[in-house]
């Protein structure tokens, strides 16, 4: 219990002050846990490591779950892993229950974070061993597994499939990057685009420009809107929330928060498939699939505790093999080298003490998280009663500050969401699908490495079917996730005939 | 007292005034100034070193730095919108290596941007086998490549990790004609990817590092994840300048078994070939000179008075400061050695 000695009242404000911060990051769209990070990381110098990290991780936490707030009260995930938060939390909040989604969504959070600090604290380097036993080949089919939910997400199948496979092609424009192992070539750049191309359109602009910016045109084209107050929006004059919602979703938030925390040991998944897989598994076991995407609250739980079970597997594979786990343990790395700390396999045997500062700030960051944003949910949620023409312009100054520092500075990014905001805009009167489009988008890149990577180390596309146990029980999920999407899709359209 | 507009007026010269020395000691260099680096990650050498110099550098001129990792092709780009000495830019060997392995995106250095002063070296470059390996050292695996045995070995292609597989190749070239073929790539990504390339057996020996590699190298045998080291790139003399205590469990004594000349890769039969990966600043080839002098003035100045080379060995690095005039023919010189070597590589496959 030396570790004690390092919890000091400086190392508690700085948990719960980074967790505030973090917050803010996270419900500011355009803004993110990995941003909030990077901008605190030079101030590690001077605080020391334990305090340091007392620090980061407390902005950690903080901004994964802040992304909730915009994404169930304004439609605009905050950070990418909030994507599927948007699906069932903004209906919630459309139909006067965003006060009881903002509490479902805080309390799915502060579960799926502590289940995953669990399994980081008792299992890290069981998980770790277990960890490197997915090769490209496996990496691929959890991939191709999260993909799958572009059908069961899909208003109409055939388009929503369409829309995905478009958003997988988008995504692949620009250079093979070598970092990746790629060949350093471009590909899929129209003539004389090259310049601005070359490094093809980050994430972040894309997302923000269809969620955020396309709202906001679609407003626009409704016509200025009256002044709206909080009784015209009834944030919380809907069913009131009590911890009973959560009664029969025990399944749904352990299965979910481990799904989370699997995610987050495999390096390079990438941490939005986290709450992609999460959510298309609570859809594929419901009993009421067809609610999904409706303003269910069993899809609301999947998705937080999904992506907040991520935070403590992500470190997993940081903290056993020095490897990040994701783009911001990746940052995270950066306050252990500059204190001049190795990572690696011997480092929690290594540093006992700093190792249980680590878990200790963790729970103290993800009790913190939970007290601030529920105690502060009646003022966030405050937001929609903002008039319009005065909320959409400061959305929209904020996407573009996002959009602009998200890269550390680049103007391509702040064209990428106008881009994408007014495709975003136009795509929905094609009837193209969004959902669809950005989960293609996430994770197209993944797909592509993985699988050219399979194919270039074993030769031919059996291996995807005889590399592993494993890929044999990857396949069978695969295979079941589609046959519930086409299942359920029928369902649909029954009931949709009948209520006709 | 009521603010009128001459008030305010006056308050604005006085604030002026007062603004003008601490502006003037920062001479040619702005006030506000952005280094970008040749990576996007914060937790790598690059950023590492780079905001150690930003910070020493912005202490002593009296000026703001920031460090932003943006990566090579944006950096690039960065650096070539900007003649006005507001982004300043600092890289390694990677930035000509790309150019020679023919990137996109990385062109001749020394032709598109003025080559500025080398301030750290990494010696850290390694290469890698499995604890239950057959090939033991880089004797074994030259020889086993003679003996017709294909050994796999785990790179990012196109700069810095290719650059010691090419000179593998080229020693197996120089010890047996031919032999060089059964060397191979195995392209990857990150030092992640190429650590689970040998734990798939999908490669015989990978890329690594000191720093990233070096734990696993202390696991016990049976371990899976067991590393042992083979070669160090870093040149013998670069290696001695580490603190003795080396890194982790490893002391810097047993690091110079695997650097020439105690592990040797011969580069044409006579001399060994080195590689010390060196960090160095890159400018706007119109920036006004100026500038780079009084980089120049400022870093001799730090460097004399001996803090930042603390810092630097702290971090694992080796200080290297050189002034720009030396650094850039010292730089050119080391481009056209390794010129060679890719090109005798190149001309053999």
């Amino acid at each position: 219990m030396e570790f004690l000695s390092l919890i000091t009242p400086l190392f508690l404000a700085l948990v719960v002050g980074g967790t505030f911060v973090g917050i803010i990051f996270g419900a500011i769209p355009g803004m993110t846990a990995t941003m909030a990070v990077a901008v605190c990381l030079p101030l590690t110098y001077s605080l020391g490591l334990e305090n340091g990290l007392a620090l980061l991780l407390g902005l950690y936490v903080g901004g994964i779950s802040g992304g909730l707030v915009p994404a169930v009260l304004l439609g605009i995930p905050g950070t990418p892993s909030s994507i599927t938060t948007t699906f069932d939390g903004y209906p919630m909040a459309q139909r006067g229950e965003g006060e009881k989604a903002l509490r479902i969504g805080i309390t799915s959070s502060f579960i799926g974070g502590i289940i995953s600090l669990f399994a980081l604290y008792f299992f890290a380097p069981t998980l770790a061993d277990f960890a490197i036993e997915f090769s490209y080949v496996e990496k691929f089919l959890i991939i191709l597994f999260a993909l799958t939910v572009m059908a069961a997400l899909s208003k109409d199948m055939l388009m929503g499939i369409f829309s995905g496979f478009l958003g997988i092609f988008i995504a692949l424009i620009g250079t093979y990057d070598i970092s990746d192992g790629g060949n350093g070539k471009l590909r899929l750049i129209p003539p004389g685009t090259e310049y601005w191309l070359d490094s093809g359109f980050s994430l972040l602009p894309v997302l923000i420009g269809m969620f955020g910016l396309a709202a906001i045109l679609d407003e626009a084209e409704l016509g200025v809107p009256k002044g709206q107050s909080k009784e015209d929006v009834k944030i919380g004059s809907g069913s009131t929330f009590s911890f009973s919602v959560f009664k029969g979703q025990a399944v749904n938030l352990i299965r979910s928060s481990g799904i989370g925390t699997f995610v987050g040991i495999l390096p390079g998944v990438g941490g939005s498939a986290a709450s992609i897989l999460a959510y298309s598994n609570a859809k594929t076991f419901s009993k009421t699939p067809e609610n999904f995407g409706k303003g269910e609250p069993a899809g609301l739980i999947a998705s937080e505790s999904g992506n907040n079970g991520l935070t403590g597997g992500a470190l997993v594979p940081l903290l056993s093999l020095g490897i990040p786990g994701d783009s911001t343990t990746a940052l995270l790395i950066g306050a252990f080298t500059l204190q001049g700390i190795q990572m690696g396999p011997l480092f929690i045997g290594n540093n006992p003490d700093t190792w249980n500062a680590m878990i200790f700030a963790m729970l103290i960051a993800n009790v913190a998280m939970f007290t601030m944003m529920y105690v502060a949910i009646r003022y966030f949620a405050l937001v929609v009663t903002i008039p319009k023409h005065v909320l959409f312009p400061i959305i929209l100054m904020m996407c573009v500050i996002g959009a602009y520092t998200i890269n550390y500075g680049i103007m391509f990014d702040v064209w990428t969401l106008l881009i994408f905001g007014l495709f975003g805009w136009v795509a929905v009167k094609l009837r193209l699908e969004v959902a669809p489009f950005i989960i293609g988008f996430i994770l197209g890149p993944s797909a592509e490495i993985y699988f050219v990577k399979s194919i270039e180390s074993f030769g031919d596309l059996t291996i995807f079917f005889t590399k592993s146990w494993i890929a044999v029980i990857l396949w069978v999920l695969i295979i079941g996730s589609l046959i519930a999407s086409v299942y359920m899709s029928k369902r649909q359209r029954k009931l949709e005939a009948r209520l006709l | 007292m009521p603010f009128t507009r001459r008030t305010l007026l006056a308050a604005a010269s006085t604030a002026a005034l007062l603004v003008q020395p601490i502006s003037a000691a920062a001479q040619d260099l702005p006030r506000n100034v952005r280094m970008v680096i040749g990576s996007t990650s914060t937790g790598g050498d690059t950023y590492q070193n780079s905001a150690i110099v930003a910070d020493a550098l912005a202490e002593h001129l009296g000026i703001n730095i920031k460090v932003d990792a943006v990566g090579a092709t944006e950096a690039f780009k960065a650096l070539g919108r900007d003649s006005r000495g507001t982004t300043l830019m600092i890289f390694h060997d990677q930035s000509y290596l790309g150019n020679l392995y023919g990137v996109t995106g990385y062109d001749n250095p020394f032709e598109s941007y003025t080559v500025g002063q080398t301030v750290a070296i990494n010696p850290g470059n390694a290469y890698l086998v499995t604890c239950n390996s057959p090939y033991q050292s880089m004797e074994d695996i030259l020889s086993a490549a003679e003996g017709g045995e294909r050994v796999r070995v785990a790179i990012q292609p196109g700069g810095v990790s290719e650059v010691g597989f090419s000179a593998m190749k080229n020693a197996a070239s120089v010890r047996a004609p031919g032999s060089e073929e059964n060397i191979v790539a195995v392209n990857t990504g990150s030092q992640s990817d190429k650590n689970q390339a040998m734990w798939d057996d999908l490669a015989d020996v990978i890329n690594g590092s000191i720093q990233a590699n070096e734990q696993f190298t202390q696991l016990p045998q049976d371990d899976q994840k067991c590393m042992r080291f083979v070669w160090i790139t870093a040149r013998a003399e670069t290696l001695a300048q580490a603190p003795a205590e080396g890194m982790g469990n490893t002391t810097r004594d047993e690091l110079l078994q695997y650097a020439s000349p105690e592990t040797s890769v011969t580069l044409d039969g006579e001399e060994d070939f080195t590689f010390d990966k060196e960090f160095f600043f890159l400018y706007n080839p119109n920036m006004d000179p100026a500038i780079i002098d009084q980089i120049d003035t400022a870093l001799t100045a730090i460097f004399e008075a001996g803090e930042i080379q603390e810092r630097q060995k702290a971090s694992f690095f080796i200080p290297n400061f050189l002034p720009a005039e030396d650094a850039r023919q010292h730089l050119m010189d080391k481009r056209d050695t390794y010129s060679k070597v890719i090109e005798q590589i190149s001309g053999d496959s």
